[in-house]
């Protein structure tokens, strides 16, 4: 995605960037509150994404492709579970899954969900979206302007470290890759630069009135009776997945 | 504001490092008068730049624009009438879109929507990147990013205009673009720079700065002369 769609958004959702904010929300909170071993139904919960994401204009498999960025952090993390809990959970054609690799399995999915909702939802809105519907909601302004802050000063470090990259590549005739003392130079020039850039960006937007707050020259769509509608029927569909008498996507036993 | 003047009392400016930037400067540029404002690299040029705006502050002296001492307080009054064109166009052009970045500083004046996309047609109309709007910033060409740089100081409508090397790394069509435009600005002008055509072609007056100190101020061509003889 284009750093330009990636702050303005695709534009393609149907309902407003707050409603899809409330909608995103909810669905986390709800998803995140299942209990770890019931991971039939949390499998209820990855329709949303499944669904959402055409919706939104997006493709699905590309949206979980991105979210597979995550996989190697959350499998440090729950790989230990498997190790601590071996009380036995359930058998599979006699062969007995402990609770652990259950836990470790409702880990994954519930970080790979999360960050497909995510990423739905930013890609959706945009991320001054994001950020202005956050405000709406009642985040503090301080909060709301900082992020987008981080995410413009994320641009400028990209800049001065490919600036570094050119520079090496251009004097570097022996090739291959920088040695560990060259590493922490590199890193240490790396944050100088972009400090003083950033200052300098800083001082720009002070001399055309910067107060703290980022304007937006397009406003968000405003809250619609059709977002309402959207936010109550999707959360319904939610509220049966975290409760209602669903059938097991799967059989365990 | 009354009268778009700017004036230094005797200022003096030191860096937080201890380097003294500024010794004494004192000048006054009046109504319409396009000043260029001469000398070496680190002789003192920008730090006199940003003491118009008040995103510096003299350590000792006063700076006075149109009438208002500078100060913290007065700062945001000030840099609503002082338009300040930066050195290196990247540190000036911020926002995902060129149409956003020139709408930044009216929308912070707090204008109506429909009076922002106006200012922000006419001003990049004026420097010829109309069909800009909707590029990303970081994708444009050296004289490109100048133009909207510019762009994003004329929307503001200023009532002085302060820049910093505006002509540099641009090819003679952009500098000469830039130049009209200078030359079409009704008021105030103060242009740091180390082209001299340009000084001569726009600029009536010239104060050359060494070391912190303003050391000549006077005609153009006089002070080109001076300080060319010295270099």
């Amino acid at each position: 995605m284009s750093l330009r769609a990636m702050h303005s958004g695709t534009g393609h959702s149907p309902i407003s960037a707050l409603a899809l904010l409330i909608v995103t929300l909810l669905y986390l909170g709800l998803m995140l509150s299942v209990a770890p071993e019931a991971l039939a139904r949390l499998l209820w919960f990855a329709l949303y994404p499944i669904v959402m994401a055409p919706v939104a204009g997006e493709d699905y498999g590309h949206i979980f492709c991105r979210s597979l960025v995550v996989l190697p952090f959350v499998l440090l993390i729950g790989i230990f579970n498997p190790i601590y809990q071996t009380e036995p959970a359930f058998t599979v054609s006699g062969v007995i899954v402990s609770r652990g690799w259950v836990t470790f399995v409702s880990i994954v999915v519930r970080t790979l969900l999360s960050v497909q909702a995510l990423l739905i939802l930013v890609d959706s809105v945009g991320f001054v979206g994001l950020c202005q519907s956050l405000h709406r909601i009642g985040v503090p302004s301080v909060l709301t302007t900082q992020l987008m802050m981080v995410y413009r000063y994320m641009t400028v470090l990209l800049q001065e470290s490919l600036d570094m990259t050119r520079a090496r590549q251009a004097r570097g005739y022996r090739g291959g890759s920088m040695s560990l003392s060259m590493w922490g130079s590199y890193c240490g020039q790396l944050f100088l630069r972009t400090v003083a850039r950033s200052e300098r960006v800083h001082r720009a937007m002070l001399a055309r009135g910067f107060d703290g707050v980022i304007p937006v020259l397009k406003e968000n769509k405003t809250w619609s009776g059709r977002d309402t509608a959207a936010v109550i029927v999707i959360a319904s569909i939610f509220i049966l997945f975290r409760w209602g008498p669903l059938p097991a996507l799967f059989a365990l036993g | 504001m009354s009268h778009h003047f700017i004036e230094f009392d005797n200022v003096y400016f030191s860096y937080p490092g201890g380097h003294e930037a500024l010794r004494g400067v004192s000048f006054r540029i009046t109504h319409g008068e396009k000043v260029a404002l001469l000398g070496l690299n680190g002789s003192g040029k920008s730090t006199i730049l940003l003491h118009t705006n008040g995103l510096l502050l003299p350590t000792r002296g006063t700076v006075n624009v149109g009438g208002i001492p500078v100060t913290r307080r007065t700062a945001p009054e000030v840099r609503r009438s002082v338009g300040m064109v930066f050195q290196n166009p990247d540190d000036q052009l911020f926002m995902p879109t060129v149409e956003e970045d020139v709408a930044f500083g009216p929308l912070n004046m707090g204008l109506e929507i429909e009076e922002v996309r106006r200012r922000v047609a006419d001003a990049l109309q004026r420097v010829g990147a109309e069909d800009l709007k909707q590029r990303a910033p970081f994708q444009l060409s050296g004289g490109q990013k100048k133009a909207v740089a510019l762009a994003t100081v004329l929307s503001m409508e200023p009532d002085i205009m302060v820049m910093d090397e505006p002509t540099a790394e641009l090819d003679l069509r952009a500098r000469r673009r830039v130049a009209d435009i200078i030359s079409r600005f009704n008021h105030s002008c103060l242009i740091a720079t180390h082209d001299m055509d340009l000084a001569r072609e726009l600029c009536p007056r010239a104060i050359l700065v060494a070391d912190g100190y303003v050391t000549a101020d006077g005609p153009t061509p006089e002070i080109i002369k001076l300080f060319t003889s010295v270099i």
